[in-house]
């Protein structure tokens, strides 16, 4: 499977977003609880942009607007989407896990979507995408076609 | 806020857990991996595991990799070559092995590895080159 042009700088965006989000929901719902309805909302965004990429909120926010006002500078680097996609899709679940467990378990589901706040921005800051490397595994494993 | 308080213990806590089994991981891969053989070559040289779907290798790990100059760096695709991925146990990308002239794994490295370390630790391999043959 041959690589492609993947601009970083959208992934780096929606995971801006995705840590802004859950922090906004996580400090916000101490003072204001409707505030949770915005992580099964995100878990909608990324599940949505996971199957169709057209419907990615933050990635379109990126390429309709932060990137032709100059405001995010495009970085194009030779990659696969896919590991990426499958790191946004595994996020969007355990947020939707997160979300169905906000209700009876509060505690479980606010730390579910910590951790998924926690892991998008591990990938911001150092680059490391769990995500990817659990569709490395996956793909070692035959699960998944992966090169 | 007992409640945002509670749900940050819970999150800090598989955050440290996750972190302490990524480090005995590590090691335990490291362990079994050293010693490891490959083909033997004249000066010590890189094994450098990576795949298409590993970003880190083409943003940080080639660029470290170009840094070192004339070593030479074995490029192994480690699902394509699953057999010596295996015998090195590679279970994250990229991963780069130190290799003796004779073969032998000297140093593995799990995960990104700057170009001062990979340095540091061909120099290692070159001085036990230089002791073995005195």
């Amino acid at each position: 499977m041959a690589t492609q042009v993947v601009d970083h700088s959208a992934l780096k965006v929606n995971q801006t977003a995705i840590v802004t989000t859950v922090l906004v929901a996580f400090a916000g719902s101490a003072f204001y609880r409707p505030l949770l309805v915005l992580i099964p909302l995100l878990a909608i965004v990324l599940l949505l942009g996971t199957f169709a990429p057209q419907l990615a909120l933050f990635k379109q926010l990126y390429f309709k607007i932060l990137k032709p006002r100059g405001i995010v500078k495009p970085r194009p680097v030779q990659d696969r989407p896919e590991p990426h996609n499958f790191a946004q899709g595994m996020g969007g679940v355990v947020l939707a896990v997160a979300s169905a467990l906000l209700v009876p378990l509060p505690v479980a589901g606010l730390a579910l979507a910590l951790l998924v706040a926690v892991l998008a921005f591990v990938n911001v800051a150092f680059g490391y995408c769990l995500g990817c490397q659990i569709y490395y595994q996956l793909g070692k494993a035959g699960v998944i076609r992966a090169s | 806020m007992s409640t945002q308080l509670w749900a940050l213990a819970v999150a800090g806590v598989v955050v440290l857990a996750a972190a302490c089994l990524e480090v005995v991981r590590a090691r335990s891969a490291r362990a079994r991996a050293l010693g490891a053989t490959a083909e033997a070559a004249s000066e010590p040289y890189l094994l450098y595991f990576t795949g298409e779907g590993c970003t880190v290798c083409r943003t940080h790990q080639e660029p470290a990799l170009a840094k070192l100059g004339s070593v030479r760096v074995d490029k192994v695709d480690a699902i394509a070559e699953r057999a010596l991925a295996e015998r090195f146990h590679v279970y994250t990308l990229p991963t780069t092995v130190v290799m003796s002239p004779e073969g032998r794994a000297l140093h593995v490295n799990y995960g990104y590895a700057a170009a001062p370390k990979l340095e540091r630790q061909l120099a290692e391999a070159r001085g036990a080159m230089q002791v073995a043959t005195a």
